[in-house]
């Protein structure tokens, strides 16, 4: 019997290398096709503060918003999509809800909406949908996708008007949403008046700068993914001390330790001091684009630091991780990427998920 | 500063790794919830663990290695490190941990991961007024 239980949920990390100065590089589109980010961290060694371009970039990540109780059917409506969805990216992520045990929404910037709903709604609801990937032999939990900028979907017509019934008179739901709009050109609509018969409320993302003083810092290669030689570590030993450092452990433990035998992996060197910047709140891919670009162009001019990394973490509980994958939370709901950017303008791109979700792209 | 090899100053070439189910180990937050107040260095808290798993596994499970990565005395949370394949165990153990000293105490996990980077931002926790 122990045998079974020492099995674990099946995970995934996925490594890429590659180069900026790259056409074929797809970094841009891993970015922006990641839609919901909760957490951003930079790590700069031989650092004692975020360059000024970073910090200007962090200090403008723009506001999202809590609306709560908003109705379903209110951002499907024909007054919504040309208001909002022919005009920019919109944002919507609904909030508190959790992707194993509650209904949750999402709007996807393509215009996408995605319903995650449990079987007695999506029984009730009566949209078409599919089983969820990660269901067993009785499916239950549903996913329902409509794409609302689609012809198909034209107000007036058939598909519009079930929809439109099926959410706001047959099964009527409504969420708390976290949302953020980047329009398109300068003559934005105002969301705050848009949802002015809802609570709402506009937050920043809390930015947290520390210096961290005499860390061991992995020696890596970045044409050496797997560290074929022993000049320097493999791409999972980084994933890992990237762990370390993000969650200030400490990791100068020798064998003997009774609290933890953890070392960082070798070989490594000691910086005397590292900058880590952390910005958490409903971040668009848009903004942590402009940190990665900020990240690349650190190296123009010479620095001590060989490499420098941005982490991103995705919100647990969100219907879909890349583009439109389904993702559900098992034991936990991981799916977050980092990006390790060389000196050379070489990057590693590594991304990690959990067992209900589908091989990044 | 490093002399730049010839090598790192070309743009490298394109390469994807998968790694499938590549951790060997697996990390739990965790804090500890006591009804009344309890003091408990790190050393104490490791030496509590391994008396809940000696409780509920006996001798060998309580031989089960597992690291407390990083601890806080005042919230008495912590971050712990096992192998994959003690994670049930381990997790077994502190559910069922139900006293310290006579006084009513139980483990929260907070969050299981097998990439400790993910322990990093929860979005569970964010709290929004």
């Amino acid at each position: 019997m122990w045998e079974t239980l020492k099995k674990c949920p099946r995970h995934l990390l996925v490594c890429e290398k590659s180069s900026f100065k790259s056409t074929n590089s797809r970094h841009s589109i891993h970015v922006q096709q990641h839609y919901f980010n909760y957490r951003v961290s930079v790590l700069i060694p031989e650092c004692s503060a975020l360059p000024q371009k970073l910090d200007s970039i962090v200090k403008d990540f723009g506001s999202y918003y809590l609306v709560k109780d908003v109705p379903l059917h209110k951002l499907v409506c024909e007054e919504f999509i040309t208001t909002f969805l022919s005009k920019g990216s919109f944002y919507a992520l609904s909030c508190s809800t959790r992707i194993d045990q509650d209904n949750a929404a999402a709007l996807l910037p393509t215009g996408k909406l995605i319903i995650s709903v449990d079987k007695d709604t999506y029984e009730e609801l009566g949209l078409e949908g599919q089983s969820s990937r990660y269901s067993h032999k009785t499916p239950m939990r549903y996913v329902i996708s409509m794409d609302l900028t689609a012809s198909s979907f034209a107000p007036g017509g058939n598909r519009y008007k079930r929809v439109m019934w099926a959410l706001a008179e047959k099964k009527p739901l409504k969420f708390d949403f976290l949302m953020a709009w980047n329009p398109s050109d300068d003559r934005r609509a105002n969301l705050i008046s848009y949802f002015s018969a809802y609570q709402l409320k506009e937050y920043q993302p809390s930015v947290a700068i520390k210096t961290l003083k005499d860390i061991e810092c992995p020696v890596l290669q970045s044409s050496d993914l797997r560290a074929t030689s022993a000049e320097s570590c493999d791409a999972q030993e980084f994933f890992d001390w990237q762990g370390v450092v993000f969650n200030e452990i400490e990791s100068e433990n020798d064998s003997g330790n009774f609290l933890s035998t953890y070392c960082c992996p070798d070989p490594n060197i000691v910086v005397d001091q590292a900058t880590l910047c952390t910005i958490t709140g409903f971040i668009l891919p848009e903004k942590i684009h402009l940190l990665l670009e900020s990240l690349c162009h650190y190296f123009t001019e010479p620095k001590l630091t060989p490499w420098a990394v941005l982490a991103v973490h995705g919100f647990a509980d969100s219907p879909v991780t890349w583009r439109e994958d389904e993702h559900g939370f098992h034991k936990g709901g991981e799916n977050l990427y980092s990006f390790v950017v060389f000196r050379n303008h070489d990057y590693w791109l590594q991304m990690a998920v959990g067992a209900n979700d589908g091989c990044p792209p | 500063m490093r002399q730049e090899k010839k090598e790192d100053l070309e743009p490298t070439s394109y390469e994807r790794v998968v790694f499938k189910n590549a951790s060997d180990y697996h990390y739990l937050k965790i804090h500890l919830d006591c009804e009344e107040e309890v003091r408990l260095n790190d050393a104490h808290f490791k030496q509590l663990i391994i008396s809940a798993l000696k409780d509920l596994h006996g001798e060998v499970g309580a031989s089960l290695p597992f690291d407390v990565l990083k601890f806080d005395e005042k919230s008495l949370s912590a971050i712990l490190r096992v192998y994959s394949s003690g994670l049930v165990k381990l997790w077994s153990a502190l559910t069922l941990l139900g006293s310290y000293h006579g006084k009513r105490c139980a483990f929260r996990v907070e969050q299981v991961s097998p990439f400790l980077l993910s322990l990093a931002g929860n979005s569970r926790e964010l709290v929004l007024d």
